[in-house]
């Protein structure tokens, strides 16, 4: 093609590209223009036709920069807030507490974080959701970069009435593991009660009549239990508990009943990837796509779970150090 | 995921458009908000930045009437195509009904789009669900150029690249022409409706 041509339609192109917000592309095209531009001495006009070019560019970086340096979840209107408040809380019509939590956890998925807060501070009120939405003020915190905020929200809860210790307790516990992933160190205050030998010896009356425990107002006793596994919601999505390992049984071979233990490499919701080493060879024969695992133990930070999964992609390793190894994903049905 | 509400039979589902940044996809609503106002439910709503880029979403809700006895709610949404918003891309993804993917027919976007697609393919199956089971139709966008003397994939290399595994219906379109535009919905509601009878038998 003729210099001319190649540089009319490159120019065309590039302003093209501009309108239409590919900024990049736009850019390289001005570029082959301009040097072909150079490497052809005859063209006329080439200086005024090369500054002109230039600033188009220099026009260009400028928006390339101002949208690389736009924040990707800046605020929206209080309009727009409650559209995604409404379209993103999926459970349903009913009104009620989950509903609520749903609506503000969707606010604080698309960077709400000022208006999702708010909501989770009124929903403290509710005992059904109370510490799904703690967890959640803590999560907005440590989003936008504020753990401190994290834990001072924590040091009011202790001293709000609203919270039973086994609560405070839940909150606790995800709040340490949380500031372990992210190394940072800070010790949570919690107030607890000195305790005088009288109290010893009233706390064993108490145990001894643990057992007829069960009539309401004397829950005393119960509340300072460790976290049982009835009690622990089930948080969705992103509030999955986080599963450090999984534990899956043999079901053929010698060793059958046998539970072996793998580590989990990574995490997304309720979806989980392993590395099982290709000297299991029996547990891979077992696990295909598909393959629904129904007796597996889930081993969080605070508790063992047991439940289902289902193995939803096996990969064998093509290289590096784990090649021959194979990766599983397998999303949690049930703990 | 459709809500079929069998009392009053009502059905509502989701439909998302995805595809790469700038491929045309807010243009497709924007063609659909304009043209087809009766079965329009409600005013379009677009959270984007300046530069009218989609930054969260687009929505357009719209009503399809009474079929087969049931009365048909569909929500439209599109995606923000820009690689840097992938984390909002994902959650407007979730519980999809239907999707149409917007291929841009530029020659300069070839890789985006392959790159987009796999995109959907990864996060479809975070969500526990697959691309080559979630109703789809493609829709090879910005045809208008060619006479304009702009560098265009050919059609056949698209489907090459991007629907030989998937073998999606597909349909080139010109978004801001609207060509092209009314087939892809109505394709896509088509699929999609039917694979909701499949599953919850909301069809008298
Ligand atoms: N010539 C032409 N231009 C189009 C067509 N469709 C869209 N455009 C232009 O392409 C640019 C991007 O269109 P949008 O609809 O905003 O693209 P999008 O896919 O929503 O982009 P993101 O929101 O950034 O993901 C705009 O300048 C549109 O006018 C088309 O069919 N032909
Ligand atoms: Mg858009």
């Amino acid at each position: 093609m003729d210099p001319k041509d190649q540089i009319v339609s490159l120019l065309k192109e590039a302003d093209l590209y501009q309108k239409q917000g590919l900024l990049n592309e736009a850019k390289e095209r001005y570029k082959k223009a301009t040097d072909i531009i150079k490497n052809n001495a005859g063209i006329k006009n080439g200086q005024e036709l090369i500054a002109s070019i230039v600033k188009k560019v220099v026009e260009l970086n400028q928006k390339i920069n101002t949208i690389n340096q736009a924040t990707s979840k800046p605020a929206v209107s209080d309009k727009k807030q409650d559209l995604i408040k409404k379209l993103f809380a999926s459970s349903g019509e009913k009104k009620d507490g989950r509903h609520d939590l749903e609506g503000a956890i969707a606010l604080a998925k698309f960077g709400q974080f000022d208006r999702a807060l708010e909501e989770f501070e009124r929903l403290l009120d509710d005992e059904t959701v109370r510490v799904a939405a703690a967890k959640n003020i803590v999560r907005c915190h440590l989003e936008s970069e504020s753990p401190e905020d994290a834990a001072q929200s924590f040091e009011r809860w202790v001293g709000d009435d609203r919270f039973s210790t086994a609560q405070l307790d839940k909150i606790r516990f995800f709040i340490e593991g949380r500031f372990r992933k992210l190394g940072f160190e800070r010790e949570l205050y919690q107030h607890e009660e000195t305790v005088s030998e009288e109290d010893i010896e009233d706390l064993e009356m108490v145990s001894d009549s643990n057992e007829a425990v069960d009539t309401p107002g004397t829950d005393h006793g119960v509340e300072s239990q460790p976290v049982v596994l009835e009690d622990m919601e089930l948080p969705e999505e992103d509030e999955f508990l986080d599963i450090n390992s999984v534990g899956i049984q043999l079901q053929t071979g010698v060793q059958k009943g046998r539970m072996i233990e793998l580590d989990v490499s990574f995490q997304t919701g309720n979806s989980i990837n392993l590395i099982v080493s290709s000297k299991e060879s029996t547990l891979l024969g077992e696990l295909e796509k598909g393959t629904e695992l129904t007796d597996m133990q889930f081993f969080s930070p605070i508790a063992i779970l047991n439940g289902s999964g289902v193995v939803t992609a096996k990969t064998q390793i093509k290289s590096g150090p784990k090649e021959g190894d194979y990766s599983l994903d397998i999303t949690i049905l049930t703990t | 995921m459709a809500t079929f509400n069998f009392k009053k039979r009502e059905i509502e589902c989701k439909i998302v458009y995805y595809g790469p940044g700038r491929c045309g996809k807010t243009t497709n609503l924007e063609y659909i908000f304009k043209t087809y106002k009766k079965q329009i439910a409600g005013e379009m709503v677009s959270i984007d930045t300046e530069g009218d880029r989609t930054l969260f979403f687009d929505f357009l809700p719209m009503g399809l009437g009474k079929i087969k006895g049931c009365d048909v709610k569909v929500q439209l949404y599109t995606v923000p195509g820009q690689v840097q918003y992938s984390s909002t891309r994902k959650l407007v993804l979730k519980e999809v009904d239907g999707l149409v993917f917007v291929a841009d027919s530029l020659e300069v976007r070839r890789e985006k789009n392959m790159l987009s697609l796999k995109d959907l393919h990864e996060n479809l199956k975070s969500y526990g669900a697959s691309i080559f089971k979630v109703p789809l139709v493609m829709q090879y966008n910005k045809r208008d150029l060619e006479e304009e003397g702009i560098p265009l994939m050919p059609i056949e290399r698209m489907d090459q690249d991007l629907n030989r595994q998937l073998k999606a219906p597909c349909f080139s379109a010109s978004a801001i022409k609207g060509q092209g535009v009314p087939q892809t919905i109505t394709e896509c509601l088509k699929l999609t409706l039917l694979n909701l009878q499949r599953q919850l038998k909301w069809a008298k």
